[in-house]
């Protein structure tokens, strides 16, 4: 569906229902270079269980209207500023990786009606080396490559996968090539309020970590488990890249729902 | 360390997962209808394309999955789908997107089956064809229409061997924004990975030189996901509501392999064209050697154009790799490692000597098909396409006399001194 925010449209999936505000809501935030399709393999179960699903197109993304924000910070409050407008409640936020830097500081922001978050693959800061930042902005073919060979574990370079025929790998570099990923990239690069903004988290949290992740190694995953509150659930599954959502898609909509049925129930 | 496997590894290895239980190396044949759900749950999910897996043959299989993802891979495609024939592909392809009253541009230098598939069949469901030479752009960007929906072409032109500009038609397509869709069938990803140039969907027969060894019909469609079906109004059966599964979108939920999407949901279920798994399983056993076949294939048909060009009984030989060929400069653009293994040539003598040439070769087979590993030949003008009339013939570059060889692999000299015999009988015609 579309709708303007700031007088800019923008675009977010609902998985296939109409998105109705009376529903818990389920906000899904994609990473770096993504979109709304990296949720399809999860959007579809949500909406076809009495949740609303909002699969974002954060701006300058796919079918949103531009320019990309600069800051996870803006991205936050861009966040708040989508949920204000559509009147959601009762929110469980799902992030990948750069959506998880947007979702901690949404949820830390503007916690009144997150009943849950789930973190997918991230720590609560995410570093870009010099040589991909410099190719996102000069060589963006090299970045995206990049991307993508680092992105995903032995499933997608072997092209396996859940759904009969697709190639994941290839998918989301058709994705990725056409987004502002050096804007992106930045904005991860620039944002060093996570730790911060992970531990004032006062939902539920969740986090699902990938045992093969080059870009978010398992190490900067542990640190922000350990910086979220206590009560945090933490999963990792081995075998498996940066693009679990995609990769390891039956497991990690398991764990979803796990987690957000319990937390975020839809009566 | 390259970012990304090879394409000699992904002929090999692509789309398989090896069996847990077993550890099978090669890939399993599934021979089954269907697939036990879990539970309910699983099941609905299934049906309501919630999650990825198989529910029944007609719509996928986890064998013919494995040859799907691996001709996305080697093809550069978001997503394919297998289907029954090299025809079939040309089918669900054009149907997902066109409807009653639209519009396609093709070439008129293409398979006989795509010509009447598009010139006798789909006008009686009031879609139209205008066919023009491919290696005119000018005509091709003028028959465009309001209501024109696709482009399709074949890379190299079945039998005339004109090679079709990609890049030029390309621009002409996304001009209008239009996808063009290339029958790769005689190329094969070896040879043009024709989505690099520009191509939207690729269109095979398997059947051919990617199955290689003549045992298996099978075709397939692959999603370039570089098109962007949203951008107008243009392709409804993408953008909008699809009513048999809740209203699906397939462009907004399944962005680059929309398309596919819609050709699993829709033509496999409605129409039914599927592959059989002992099928797939054949003619992935033919793709892990594509590349050493299409190899031999090239240096046999090297060797045959110098044999036959120097031939007195040969009135003609056409190859794009020839240097006297039209489409000679778009064939080294195009495939640099050679244009294929189809040559055609004139027996002197007419259609007679072309009679007698044909049935008194006999390690060359004689038959309707390409692509095998074995040598074959066939006389198109009587029967691959005897079904088009002879304006189209003309068109389609068809001359009486034609032969058609499609190279083998075999030592090159026995079937030399196998069309030695073929010509010695066709000499009392000359």
């Amino acid at each position: 569906m579309y709708f303007e925010i700031n007088k800019k449209n923008v675009y977010a999936s609902t998985g296939g229902k109409a998105f109705t505000k009376d529903q818990p809501l389920v906000l899904f935030i994609h990473g770096s270079g993504l979109d709304h399709t990296f949720w399809g393999l999860h959007s579809r179960f949500f909406a076809f269980r009495n949740y609303s699903v909002l699969c974002l197109d954060t701006p300058g993304h796919t079918n949103s209207d531009g320019p990309a924000l600069n800051s996870i910070e803006e991205m936050g409050d861009w966040v708040n500023d989508v949920i204000t407008h559509l009147d959601a409640k009762q929110i469980s936020i799902v992030g990948h990786s750069q959506g998880c830097l947007v979702g901690m500081e949404y949820a830390s922001r503007y916690p009144e009606k997150i009943k849950s978050v789930s973190f997918i693959t991230s720590g609560y800061e995410t570093p870009v080396n010099s040589f991909l930042l410099d190719a996102a902005e000069n060589n963006p073919e090299i970045a995206v490559n990049k991307m993508i060979s680092w992105g995903f574990g032995k499933a997608g370079h072997m092209f396996q996968g859940t759904i009969p025929g697709n190639s994941m790998l290839i998918g989301g570099y058709k994705t990725m090539y056409k987004n502002p990923l050096h804007t992106d990239l930045h904005a991860c690069n620039n944002y060093k309020g996570g730790k911060k903004a992970a531990s004032s988290i006062t939902a539920p949290c969740q986090l699902i970590l990938a045992g093969k992740d080059l870009m978010a190694p398992r190490k900067s995953g542990m640190a922000l488990a350990d910086a979220l509150p206590q009560t945090r659930e933490l999963h990792v599954i081995d075998d498996c890249g940066h693009m679990l959502p995609l990769e390891s898609p039956n497991e990690c909509r398991n764990l979803l729902k796990n987690f957000i049925f319990s937390n975020n129930p839809t009566g | 360390m390259a970012d990304f496997l090879s394409f000699d590894t992904l002929s090999l290895h692509a789309g398989q997962t090896l069996d847990k239980e077993f550890g099978s190396r090669a890939q399993p044949i599934h021979q089954t209808t269907s697939y036990v759900f879990p539970d309910t749950d699983t099941a609905s999910s299934l049906f309501n394309l919630e999650r990825g897996g198989h529910v029944y043959n007609r719509i996928s299989n986890p064998t013919i999955s494995v040859l799907e993802q691996r001709v996305a891979a080697l093809e550069g495609g978001s997503a394919s789908v297998c289907v029954s024939s090299g025809m079939s592909a040309v089918f669900c392809a054009l149907t997902a997107i066109v409807s009653q009253g639209d519009h396609i541009v093709a070439s008129a230098n293409m398979y006989g089956g795509n010509i009447s598939l598009l010139k006798n069949t789909l006008p009686r469901f009031g879609i139209t064809t205008t066919f023009v030479d491919p290696t005119d752009l000018k005509s091709l960007e003028s028959a465009i229409q309001e209501n024109t929906k696709i482009v399709f072409g074949e890379l190299i032109g079945n039998p005339g061997l004109s090679i079709m500009d990609i890049e030029g038609a390309a621009k002409i397509c996304k001009k209008n924004h239009l996808p063009l869709m290339i029958d790769g069938t005689f190329n094969t990803p070896y040879l043009c990975r024709c989505f690099e140039h520009g191509a939207n969907i690729i269109v095979h027969s398997l059947t051919k030189w990617m199955g290689g060894h003549g045992t298996s019909i099978g075709g397939v469609v692959v999603d370039g996901g570089n098109f962007d079906w949203g951008l107008n109004n243009n392709f409804p059966t993408l953008t909008e509501a699809y009513a048999p599964f809740t209203g699906i979108n397939f462009w907004e939920e399944f962005g680059p392999s929309a398309f596919a999407t819609r050709i699993r949901a829709e033509a496999m279920r409605d129409i039914g064209p599927s592959m059989s798994p002992m099928n797939a399983f054949l003619l992935l056993q033919g793709i892990e050697t594509l590349s050493l076949r299409m190899d031999k294939h090239l240096s046999n048909t090297k060797a045959f154009l110098e044999y036959l060009s120097n031939h007195e009984q040969v009135s003609w030989v056409n190859h794009p790799d020839l240097p006297d060929h039209d489409s000679h400069e778009m064939a080294k653009k195009y495939m640099p490692r050679g244009a294929g293994s189809i040559i055609t040539f004139g027996v002197k003598g007419g259609r007679d000597a072309g009679k007698a040439f044909i049935e008194n070769v006999k390690l060359a087979s004689h038959l309707a098909n390409v692509g095998d590993a074995k040598t074959l030949i066939i006389h198109p003008a009587t029967t691959t396409h005897s079904r088009i009339d002879a304006e189209a013939l003309i068109a389609a570059g068809i001359t009486e006399d034609m032969v058609r060889i499609s190279v083998g692999i075999e030592d090159v000299s026995d079937i030399q001194d196998d069309f030695n015999k073929g010509f010695r009988a066709a000499k009392k015609f000359c």
